[in-house]
């Protein structure tokens, strides 16, 4: 046997090795070498913190009484870390956005800074982590009493409790910034990661192979009903696998160490694996213990303690002793994170608070909020070790440790709802987390906490037999007449029950606070958004010299100096205070919710900045959220309208453009075949007067004759061609000058008059007697008129032909009118009649291509006149108006 | 996604994430459904209850997957 002072000195021994490790860590990361401090691995062991004493000799317990039932312990979290792409990548982003500080701060941030939540969180966390406290100090001098039977368990444990609070003072609250990670605290866990895992390891090859003589020779040994599987799966096997999922995420120091103190996201990538690994390493040996334990010791050991009671029963001494070790790491570890997460909370959601109130008044002038933020964390860990003490005092170490640790679980698997509601639903409301939280604790304290004490406290036996006053619908163990049910399934049922029924309703019935709005899409939305856009805190009665003097308080003075010259450097003052703008606000705030939670951070900042109320300008950028949704809707709207009025412009310009092209082709193939005709001729009486032989001389000069003609008609088509051409692309410049119309109108009809007077066309002429002068070019105007007498006299016969030609003034313009009494030209036509080489009829007559009208037209248009065909009853009415010249023209 | 080695690697991360959320539901599946029930015969593997062999085997199979997987997610 090992004397009981080998023991002490062994453990004092390792308690000075622990704080020796984490003294030297500490002055690492203080030098800046903290480079291997970070690695995954380390993050991965500080995690392993999942495996306390409760794992370390309750697995072998649970194994020994249930067999395989205790698997699911180590299984919830493995699924919950090989799932971590779903939910603790997005938690872990959170926690760094919103520079989280526990798991009472997130929910309270998550919605809207709440005080009520967040003290809420505290007290249920207090509630819960209490008896596991107590659990590590229970199983630390329970193994005490393996070596010592006649050693004084309560001074035990008290010395216990005292060095663990001793410890975790000293490396637990260096820093004012419960964010910051504790360098020396997590190299100490990481260390007792370790041993604890060698120390079960090697109990277990020990128990494996030095005593069972192989596995399949231990298996043999177990009796069948343990090795049955009749509790697979049972309602207990998948409560207890959801619950160990639950509680990995909240158990308050579960969050301290996945969350808090994760320094870098890409850890958990290798956590992810490795985490569960270790688990499975931490298990494999538990049931091999067991059995063993059951087959070799006495009838009556306690099954809690076969890994420390199979070697001693061996004379195996040191092996004995390292195993003593490794559990006195379980429970160390766990109580130190414990104890941190506790009292951040504690401090930060209940002492602060209590204290910015009592103290509202003079936030501006008293003392070093420093200070008293450490000695309220001190406090708080000697009180919570205190009130673990205290607990293992009162019970009496009763009960088998795995059910202490369920029921520590199942409190904590409460603030599921409203964790997994805050991080996946936008529509989570603070009062549908309180009513929540409060239904879920209520009913968990009624019918699985209170009852574990076996009538000594609050509930009496009778109560809990019989129900309070004697209804039997209302017995905590059988709630509602629900009987048969394993206490801790029939609690969680109705717990999570209620909680999460709650928790949607109020969040449905309820609105949200702007502040809440906010924070909830902070959260919901946490990888769609830009880090820039924090919470809008928008503030205008703070003074920078006010923020200063708080973050001075808070932070420190120089890490206070440090924040607020980079903040006016950024703002481009290379000296002096930043402005107090919205943006200088919220990195202040964020600053302190570092170290003192979202809700205590926000107070005091609104203490100074005034109000703590949402600002209109805040509540006008929700608005404007809205509002930029409906306009950004708007002008895809418009967008879609503009679209498809461009296309309709496209497609009529198109359609143009095609008709144009049909109108090109049309007039190259109207332009050869005008110019073939008359080349057919000149060629063909080329040929005659070439070929035959003996031509009389008068027929041969009639073929010179029309050759000629010939050749003169195809000039003028050429002529005419190239003068359209030329007046369509608008080089044409005609000199300008006073012209008098009369004269022009004249000269056009003495040039026509052989044609009138052999057609035996009656002019008509209505002009006034003034002379009207317009500004023109005489030989282009004279041209236009020939062209459009000639026309009426070709085309535009009547019974017996009739020209009228008027001249009208009016509005600077003059106007001449050319009506015949022809058959005019019909409706469908009037369009074509200005097209190149169109013509209207089969009376065609030589010399006319068709180009006169778009001639004309061309000229006039040229000329800022215009010539329009005006439809008429009978006969075909042309009108050319034409500018009158002004008296400057004149001169 | 003119680029169709851009578009393949998108694709593949994409599939990679989605068996990401895979994994966990798999795991469920193989451990806390009643599938698990098909393991419990009194049956033995080179000596050792068939059931204790499913339990640790799928567990080492998990974490060997999400290592796989972690290791992947991690660059891209």
């Amino acid at each position: 046997m090992l004397s009981l002072n080998a023991l002490i000195t062994a453990s004092l021994g390792y308690a000075i090795l622990l704080f020796a490790i984490a003294f030297w860590a500490e002055r690492r990361a203080q030098a800046g070498q903290i480079s291997w401090l970070r690695t995954p691995f380390v993050y991965t062991l500080s995690i392993s913190v999942y495996s306390t004493g409760w794992t370390f000799y309750g697995a072998v317990g649970s194994a020994a009484r249930n067999g395989f039932e205790f698997v699911t312990i180590y299984l919830g979290p493995t699924l919950i870390f090989i799932g971590w792409w779903w939910l603790l990548r997005k938690l872990l982003r959170v926690g760094r956005a919103q520079r989280i500080t526990s798991i009472a701060d997130l929910i309270s941030s998550r919605y809207g800074k709440s005080t009520s939540l967040a003290v809420l969180v505290t007290l249920l966390a207090v509630i819960g982590s209490t008896p596991y406290i107590a659990l590590q100090l229970q199983s630390i001098t329970l193994s005490f009493t393996v070596f010592e039977t006649g050693g004084n368990a309560d001074l035990t444990a008290f010395w216990v409790a005292a060095g663990l609070a001793a410890f975790t003072i000293l490396f637990g609250t260096r820093n004012v910034d419960a964010n910051e990670r504790h360098h020396g605290v997590v190299t100490a866990i990481a260390v007792e990661a370790i041993v604890k895992l060698l120390a079960l390891v090697s109990v277990g090859v020990f128990v494996v192979w030095g005593l069972g003589g192989g596995p399949a020779e231990i298996f043999a040994k177990a009796p069948p009903e343990m090795l049955s599987g009749s509790n697979i799966f049972s309602a207990r096997w998948v409560s207890l696998t959801m619950l160990s999922a639950m509680a990995i995420l909240t158990l308050p120091r579960m969050f301290q160490v996945i969350v808090v103190e994760n320094s870098d996201e890409k850890h958990l990538a290798t956590a992810s694996w490795a985490f569960p690994g270790y688990l499975l390493l931490m298990s494999l040996f538990v049931l091999p213990i067991a059995i063993m334990g059951n087959a070799l010791l006495p009838e009556g050991s306690n099954p809690d303690l076969y890994v420390l009671t199979l070697p001693l029963s061996q004379g195996q001494n040191n092996l004995a002793l390292f195993a003593f070790l490794g559990g006195f790491s379980s429970a160390t570890s766990m109580v130190i994170i414990a104890a941190i997460a506790l009292s951040t909370m504690v401090s930060n959601h209940i002492i602060m608070p209590l204290w910015l109130r009592s103290a509202s008044s003079k936030t501006q002038t008293s003392g070093d909020v420093r200070t008293i933020l450490l000695r309220s964390r001190r406090f708080s860990i000697a009180g919570i070790l205190l009130l673990g003490y205290l607990y293992f005092r009162l019970t009496g170490g009763s009960g088998a440790l795995a059910s202490i640790g369920l029921i520590a679980f199942a409190g904590s698997a409460q603030i599921i709802p409203s964790l997994l509601g805050g991080l996946f639903w936008r529509g989570a409301t603070r009062n549908g987390a309180l009513m929540g939280l409060l239904a879920g604790f209520t009913l968990w304290a009624y019918t699985l906490f209170l009852p574990s004490f076996e009538g000594s406290f609050i509930l009496s036996k009778s109560l809990i037999a019989n129900g309070p006053f004697g209804l039997e619908f209302l017995k905590p163990e059988a709630l509602f007449g629900l009987k048969g049910y394993d206490p801790l399934v029939h609690s969680l049922f109705w717990s999570m029950t209620f909680n999460i029924i709650l928790f949607i309703l109020g969040s449905l019935f309820s609105t949200p606070r702007p502040l809440e709005r906010i924070q909830s899409s902070q959260f919901v939305d946490v990888f769609r958004l830009d880090k820039s856009t924090g919470s809008y805190l928008v503030s205008r009665s703070a003074t920078s010299e006010d923020l200063f003097t708080l973050a001075q308080r808070i932070l420190g003075t120089n890490p206070a100096q440090r924040l607020f010259s980079e903040l006016a450097k950024q703002q481009g003052k290379d000296q002096g205070l930043p402005d107090a703008t919205d943006k200088v606000v919220q990195t202040l705030e964020r600053e302190l919710a570092g170290s003192v939670g979202a809700a205590s951070a926000h107070a005091m900042v609104s203490q100074i900045a005034g109000g703590g109320t949402v600002s209109v300008d805040e509540l006008m950028k929700i608005a404007d959220e809205t509002a930029q949704i409906l306009e950004y809707s708007q002008k895809l709207e418009n967008q879609s309208h503009r679209l498809e009025r461009t296309a309709q412009e496209l497609r009529a310009a198109n359609a143009q453009l095609t008709e144009m092209g049909a109108q090109k082709d049309a007039f190259l193939s109207q332009v050869s075949h005008e110019l073939r005709t008359p080349m057919t001729s000149i060629r063909s009486f080329s040929e005659i007067l070439r070929d035959t032989d003996g031509l009389d001389l008068p027929d041969a000069k009639r073929f010179l004759g029309i050759i000629q003609e010939e050749s003169e008609r195809l000039t003028r088509l050429l002529d005419e061609i190239l003068d359209l051409s030329h007046l369509e692309s608008g080089r044409g410049q005609m000199p300008l000058e006073p012209v008098v119309l009369q004269d022009a109108i004249e000269k056009s009809l003495s040039a026509t008059g052989a044609l009138i007077e052999e057609a035996g066309v009656r002019v008509e002429k209505t002009l006034p007697e003034a002379p009207v002068m317009v500004q023109a070019n005489f030989d282009r105007l004279a041209q236009v008129f020939i062209n459009l007498i000639s026309n009426a006299v070709k085309y535009g016969r009547g019974k017996t032909p009739e020209l009228k030609i008027g001249l009208t003034v009016s509005g600077g313009v003059a106007l001449v009118s050319m009506a015949d009494n022809g058959p005019g030209i019909s409706p469908a036509d009037r369009k074509r009649v200005f097209e190149k080489f169109t013509r209207l009829s089969e009376a065609n007559l030589a010399g006319s291509a068709g180009l006169g009208l778009p001639i004309s037209r061309e000229i006039m248009r040229n000329l800022d006149g215009d010539l329009t065909l005006k439809s008429s009853r009978r006969g075909a009415v042309f009108h050319v108006t034409v500018p009158l010249s002004t008296p400057s023209d004149l001169g | 996604m003119n680029n169709p080695d851009l578009a393949t690697s998108a694709t593949r991360k994409r599939k990679l994430r989605d068996s990401a959320l895979l994994l966990p539901l798999f795991g469920v599946f193989l451990l806390v459904s009643p599938f698990i029930t098909i393991f419990t015969g009194p049956v033995t593997v080179f000596g050792l209850p068939l059931i204790f062999v499913y339990i640790f085997g799928v567990w080492l199979g998990l974490v060997i997957l999400a290592r796989a997987m972690a290791r992947r997610l991690d660059k891209g």
